[in-house]
């Protein structure tokens, strides 16, 4: 592998890699090579390999395993036929990226808190990062089984009714169901409650400081200074975001998906279902990527300058009028009371 | 929000926590609910866990399911110790791999710069957002064939790759300012002992985070012992629990289900107390100015 590599290099790089540059690239590549191998076995290999699993139709026998190759016929009974892939494909996504903000900000406010001076603060810490625990594990089913993980029926269609009035159906059922499922939502948020708080200790406290030095509020240090700072941990927080709600076993797709992989019938079976896995974690890798595209949209750094001059310069005039409003409306208040108790202050003119 | 320069947690109750501990107070009730609904549950007696409508907190307290459970794991032919020593061997062996490749990985993705580094992270990014069960069987192809059908390996090998903690650790590690490394070259130091001395100590919360992870992952986990393991004596905790709490008739397997769940929750509970320090370990100390 090694020496391919740097065969490779040879042939390809006109300019020749320094001895520090090739030094360098030897000892990457010892790093990761353990990863690279599991990766290459349990990821790589078993991807390529259900994708090979999606174009055939797979019927599992007493004699082995019987592959017919179908194309695409998979994926287009899938999209066309199935009667309960797209419905819940569609419902997913709604309820995704309704989800995700509320997680990743509820999970902000919350590391924000319990980021300030609390007593029992490690108490507290606990309790939030629990839930995560239990929601992973058959816990869970027993909960909503019993209950618990909803808000009782008579609130949410007060909240249904209320949204569907102004908004088309579509959307207010999304979130009228996001509302039912509410609790589930936040506890969900544990491990994103640890990463954000693990960024804002990192935060140098210095910069709070200089800023209030400055005259910054608590509100203005949060916009310049925290958001900024933490905000790659914010793209981390929603890619696991995402991840985990559409791994979860919760997940209607994912038992959609192991019901047909385990269907003895002619049509479904396992490479059936690997085409539904797949066309799922495209639909999943789309997800994330407009939220990535989202939260690291940054434009040419001059434009931003030059616009941002123009606010600043908008704001300052506006400020200017509003002192100067001010300064003539309390030159008239003093004028009010002066002449009103008969007491004159010292106006320059010399004479008392 | 309520900053006050010091990362110190306060030795005394001060009047102004008071709006903090007001908010955070309803929302850790709230948070609270499914660990008071697990221990409550698990000490249900019959009557209470099929009460309609079902009640949240205990009336009557009972040892009954433990009871039943224990009782259930001496008539199996297999005694529960060798379950549980399974489960040891396995989760321990799963996170310590799995933290020293990531860990190694990482440093090397964001620091090191050779060939094939945005492939190689693209792949990974990929491999987090496909669904586990769709490999299923190609995974099964592989461990069988490699020989490792009802071996700890089979456990083990399958959960080492964990692309989110990966992806985790990365970010962490990205963040470490590059003239700290910069300096330990200068003192001679090489490559590995920067990743020893420089970036494990940096991203020790992310470490800890990344154990919890994978803890949790292996702890439930039981795919690798439905699948991949034949010979009953090599299954794991969780397996065998799920096995008792279904196996006997779902009635008296209810209470035992929730007395399993309990001592389930239990080590995730421990092992989070242990690490949630590292997690909130500062990096006020990071020397760069």
């Amino acid at each position: 592998m090694k020496k391919e590599d740097r065969q490779a290099k040879k042939q390809k790089v006109r300019i020749k890699p320094g001895r520090l540059a090739r030094r360098e690239a030897v000892t990457g590549l010892v790093f990761v090579s353990p990863w690279i191998l599991g990766a290459a076995i349990f990821l790589v290999y078993t991807m390529g390999s259900s994708f090979w699993y999606a174009l055939n139709n797979i019927r599992i026998t007493p004699l082995g395993r019987l592959f017919s190759f179908v194309g695409v016929g998979n994926f287009t009974q899938i999209l066309l036929v199935d009667t309960d892939f797209t419905p819940q494909l569609v419902s997913y996504i709604t309820s995704t990226v309704l989800s995700v903000p509320i997680i990743v900000v509820f999970a902000l406010i919350i590391a924000m808190l319990l980021n300030g001076n609390i007593k029992m603060k490690g108490f507290f810490r606990l309790i939030f990062f629990l839930p995560v625990i239990v929601v992973s594990g058959p816990v869970m089913g027993m909960l909503t089984e019993q209950g618990a993980a909803t808000i009782s029926t008579i609130d949410t269609q007060a909240i249904g009714s209320a949204i569907g009035s102004f908004l088309p159906t579509g959307i207010a059922d999304a979130i009228t169901d996001l509302f039912s499922s509410m609790i589930t939502v936040l506890w969900y948020s544990g491990v994103q409650i640890l990463i954000f708080l693990s960024a804002l200790q990192k935060i140098d406290g210095a910069m709070y400081e200089a800023a209030q030095m400055d005259g910054g509020s608590g509100w203005e240090c949060f916009w310049k200074i925290t958001l900024p700072t933490i905000k790659p941990m914010i793209l981390l927080n929603v890619v696991y975001t995402i991840v985990f709600i559409s791994g979860n076993e919760q997940n209607s797709i994912i038992t959609l998906i192991q019901d047909s992989m385990f269907s003895g019938t002619k049509e479904k079976g396992y490479g059936y279902a690997s085409a539904m896995a797949w066309l799922y974690s495209l639909v999943v890798v789309l997800i994330v990527a407009v939220f990535a595209a989202l939260l690291m949209a940054r434009k040419d750094v001059y434009e931003r300058q030059v616009r941002k001059a123009k606010r600043e310069r908008k704001k300052e005039a506006r400020l200017v009028k509003k002192i100067e409003r001010r300064g003539i409306r309390n030159a008239r208040k003093i004028e009010k009371a002066r002449t009103k108790r008969k007491y004159s202050t010292y106006d320059g003119s010399g004479d008392y | 929000m309520a900053y006050k320069g010091h990362r110190i947690n306060p030795k005394r109750f001060e009047l102004s926590q008071l709006k903090i501990i007001c908010i955070v107070l309803p929302l850790v009730i709230f948070m609270a609910l499914p660990i008071i609904f697990i221990i409550n549950h698990a000490f249900k007696p019959m009557e209470e866990l099929f009460a309609f409508p079902p009640t949240f907190f205990v009336r009557n307290a009972t040892l009954d399911n433990f009871t039943s459970l224990i009782k259930a794991s001496r008539t199996a032919g297999i005694p529960m110790s060798r379950y549980v020593f399974n489960s040891l061997i396995v989760t321990v062996l799963t996170i310590f791999l799995s933290l020293l490749f990531t860990t190694c990985a990482a440093f090397a993705l964001s620091k090191i710069r050779f060939r094939a580094k945005y492939v190689l992270m693209d792949i990974n990014q990929m491999a987090i957002m496909f669904v586990g069960t769709a490999v299923l069987i190609p995974r099964y192809l592989v461990i069988s064939f490699g020989g490792m059908i009802d071996t700890y390996v089979a456990h083990i090998l399958p959960l080492v790759a964990m692309p989110v903690a990966l992806f985790l650790v990365k970010q962490f590690v990205d963040q470490v300012p590059d003239s700290l490394m910069e300096a330990a070259y200068m003192d001679g130091a090489n490559d590995f002992q920067v990743y020893i001395k420089i970036i494990l100590p940096m991203i020790k919360p992310a470490i800890a985070t990344a154990a919890i992870m994978v803890f949790q992952q292996v702890w439930t986990n039981m795919e690798t012992s439905n699948y991949f393991v034949n010979d009953d004596s090599m299954k794991t905790l969780t397996f065998y629990m799920n096995t008792l709490a279904n196996a006997n008739n779902t009635v008296a397997g209810q209470g035992m289900a929730a007395a399993a769940a309990l001592i389930m929750f239990i080590p995730n509970l421990v092992l989070f107390i242990l690490l949630q320090n590292n997690v909130m370990n500062t990096m006020a100390h990071s020397g760069i100015k």
